[in-house]
């Protein structure tokens, strides 16, 4: 049982990011980044089809970096200073959590396009509560606990919007996770706990380090599928009988413009499909491929949609 | 002449004249292209303005082109010279950017697109797709107009070994590996390795000699990469350290928005590097001062001079000379004041004109006053 999905932000076009410049330059309007955005969108999600990816994202082509549209749709929360997202030539600015974190009024629906994508398919992605606390700066909790508490329960109010929406995955970044204390694992197992019921199915998602410190806490998750960077980790992380839910297979390098020879790919994923089964496996990028030009991250595309014919056939 | 306490200097680049980019790209020339040249001039002394007009108002050719882009580096340097800064270069006038500038004059390296640096900004990113080599000393001549017209001291930029390789996407070194293994992790540390040192070797050294053969007396390396990954700072120390050893010259090192705490102990290893220069503005809250984090090389035995970020380049509010005073104060609790010099986070390209002018000269005035505070202390 395999599928296969992207698995984050999709880089923008290059007609998209010259008009989001002109944007910036008060050389055009608003109206005009709208409708080439909703193209862009439309054609990714046209990428994603005629490869055959089983499940859909919209590739938050309007989201400046994985926490900013939560400044909008979360209270409590304002974009702060510029910080190097891990180990990327790429920045986000660090939310600050000035007052209790609450759902705000503004629907989801600038920032999810559940419009364009097909009934049904459509696979929602949000940062998970702990990397959210993790990288923010806190400044109005007195219990780190207590702040995670609060965006499980906001995130989830979301969570239950979109899937009320048609969406039927939740997809929930946690690349901070990798390096959390067991003291921070226990607090974000309850966080989980929160989310659980608000999508039909969860996955959370770690990228750009090794998962083998906290493999053996992650089984007790209440989670459908874990997602694993396979550029951070090795194969020993299946070995038999570890594996207790479906896996993403992160082996396609969301930070490297070499096209993975598709039988090298096929070989890898065969491996990981044995290992973990009866359990399913999603087959698809390590982490966002917004790290790559437009040009190459199509190109990743094409290669899963070659890895799916060579696994599932047409 | 330049302050022997808390000396000022520019980090790199500013942005691009308006008048530049129209005539490069052949666009007409509009009155906000003018006006832009009339009141930089004027501010800053600029001498080339009439020659500069001529040039715009003419049919373009390609010995006009080289001039422009030298009145271009002129306009820049007479710009940062005007703010009052000891230290200067030209703003990079004529550097595309700081990594496609030299990754477009090597050998081995093809552009695909541009990927994000954060919000809008973009920059374009190669893959190296053969084996890094020289092509020719891309900032020598830069350099020598530069030179020959600076009224104050010269510090020429150059991008790092460990940035260029970092920002490039590593094909050639990696799929050489990958035809002999299938563990994706140690094959990407070993191609990173080889990757990193050939540009070192191959790359920067002879663009660094030919610098240092032209009469450049201080180059600072811009590192703005470094510590994106900790582990790697040993493989930028043996990087930095091919590419500098045995070359008479002052060089110092850019760093910023980075964790420098990852950096210790590691870069006490640079062997031929006298100066930090570090951002710590955009980090510095009223919560917290960043300049606390200079206890790390204080506590490090680090004796070396430091280049203190204290204007926030991403920021359009203008710092006031108190503020700078204050910062530069603060970094004095922890470093040897005749080790500090006074600079911007990074460089100003990202901001209008005005703002980078007004930031400048205020920080030029901060230093002033802090140079006051403390021999009022003295």
């Amino acid at each position: 049982m395999q599928e296969i999905h992207l698995t984050g932000n999709f880089p923008r076009p290059e007609p998209l990011i010259e008009m989001t410049r002109q944007f910036d330059r008060g050389r055009t309007s608003e109206i005009e980044v709208q409708r080439h955005l909703d193209h862009s969108v439309n054609a990714l999600l046209e990428l994603q089809i005629s490869n055959k990816l089983d499940m859909l994202v919209d590739g938050q082509l309007n989201w400046q970096d994985l926490f900013r549209p939560f400044t909008e749709l979360l209270a409590g929360i304002n974009p702060g200073t510029l910080t190097r997202w891990f180990d990327n030539n790429t920045f986000y600015r660090r939310p600050i959590v000035v007052d209790r974190v609450k759902r705000a009024e503004l629907p989801p629906t600038k920032y999810y396009r559940h419009d364009l994508i097909p009934e049904g398919r459509g696979k929602a992605i949000m940062p998970g509560p702990y990397t959210f606390a993790k990288l923010s700066e806190n400044a109005a909790y007195s219990s780190f606990a207590d702040l995670v508490d609060d965006l499980a329960h906001s995130l989830a109010s979301i969570s239950k919007e979109l899937t009320s929406s048609g969406y039927r995955f939740l997809q929930l970044n946690e690349p901070s996770l990798c390096t959390a204390t067991i003291e921070e694992l226990e607090i974000a197992m309850r966080a989980y706990d929160i989310l659980a019921k608000s999508s039909p199915r969860i996955m959370l998602q770690t990228y750009f380090s090794s998962i083998s410190h906290i493999k053996d806490k992650l089984v007790d998750f209440p989670v459908d599928c874990i997602g694993v960077d396979l550029y951070a980790n090795d194969l020993s992380i299946f070995e038999t009988g570890s594996v207790t839910t479906d896996i993403s297979c992160g082996c396609i390098d969301g930070r490297n413009s070499l096209v993975e020879p598709v039988d090298q790919t096929v070989e890898l994923a065969t491996k990981i499909i044995e290992a973990v089964a009866p359990h399913r496996v999603y087959i698809g990028p390590n982490c966002d491929l917004e790290f790559l030009p437009y040009p190459v991250a199509a190109k990743k595309v094409q290669l899963l949609g070659a890895v799916r014919r060579s696994l599932i056939g047409e | 002449m330049a302050n022997n306490l808390l000396p000022t200097q520019e980090i790199g680049s500013l942005p691009k004249a308006p008048w530049l980019l129209s005539y490069l790209r052949g666009r007409n020339l509009e009155q906000s292209d003018f006006d832009h040249l009339e009141k930089w001039s004027d501010i800053s002394s600029f001498e080339g303005k009439h020659e500069t007009l001529e040039i715009l108002n003419h049919t373009k050719t390609s010995a006009k082109e080289l001039r422009l882009r030298q009145l271009a580096s002129l306009f820049g340097l007479r710009f940062l010279e005007s703010t009052g800064l000891d230290i200067v270069y030209d703003g990079e006038a004529n550097r595309i950017e700081m990594y496609e500038h030299a990754i477009k004059n090597t050998n081995g390296f093809q552009f695909y697109g541009r990927v994000r640096s954060f919000d809008n900004r973009y920059y374009r990113k190669a893959a190296c797709v053969q084996r890094v080599g020289f092509r020719f000393a891309y900032h020598s001549d830069e350099f020598e107009y530069v030179l020959k017209q600076a009224k104050k001291q010269v510090k020429v930029p150059v991008t790092g070994p460990y940035t260029l390789a970092e920002w490039s996407f590593n094909e050639y070194y990696l799929e050489k590996l990958m035809k002999k293994s299938n563990d994706l992790r140690a094959i990407k540390e070993q191609a990173k390795r080889e990757f990193l040192l050939d540009i070192a070797n191959e790359m920067l050294r002879p663009n660094l000699e030919s610098l240092v053969r032209a009469g450049a007396r201080w180059v600072q390396i811009d590192e703005p990469a470094l510590a994106t990954r900790p582990e790697d700072i040993p493989l930028f120390v043996e990087a930095f350290n091919e590419c500098t050893h045995g070359i008479n010259c002052k060089f110092s090192v850019h760093i910023c928005y980075s964790n420098y705490q990852s950096l210790y102990p590691h870069i006490l290893e640079l062997k031929n590097c006298s100066q930090l220069a570090l951002e710590f503005a955009n980090r510095d809250t009223s919560r917290q001062s960043a300049y606390e984090q200079l206890r790390l090389m204080k506590d490090a035995g680090d004796t070396r001079e430091i280049g203190l970020g204290v204007l926030d380049v991403h920021v359009n509010s203008i710092e006031e000379p108190k503020v700078v005073m204050t910062r530069i104060l603060n970094a004095a609790r922890f470093i040897e004041a005749d080790k500090i010099y006074v600079n911007p986070d990074c460089g100003l390209r990202t901001r209008p004109w005005d703002v980078a002018y007004e930031k400048l000269y205020n920080m030029v005035a901060g230093a002033k006053l802090a140079r006051e505070a403390m021999g009022a202390s003295r």
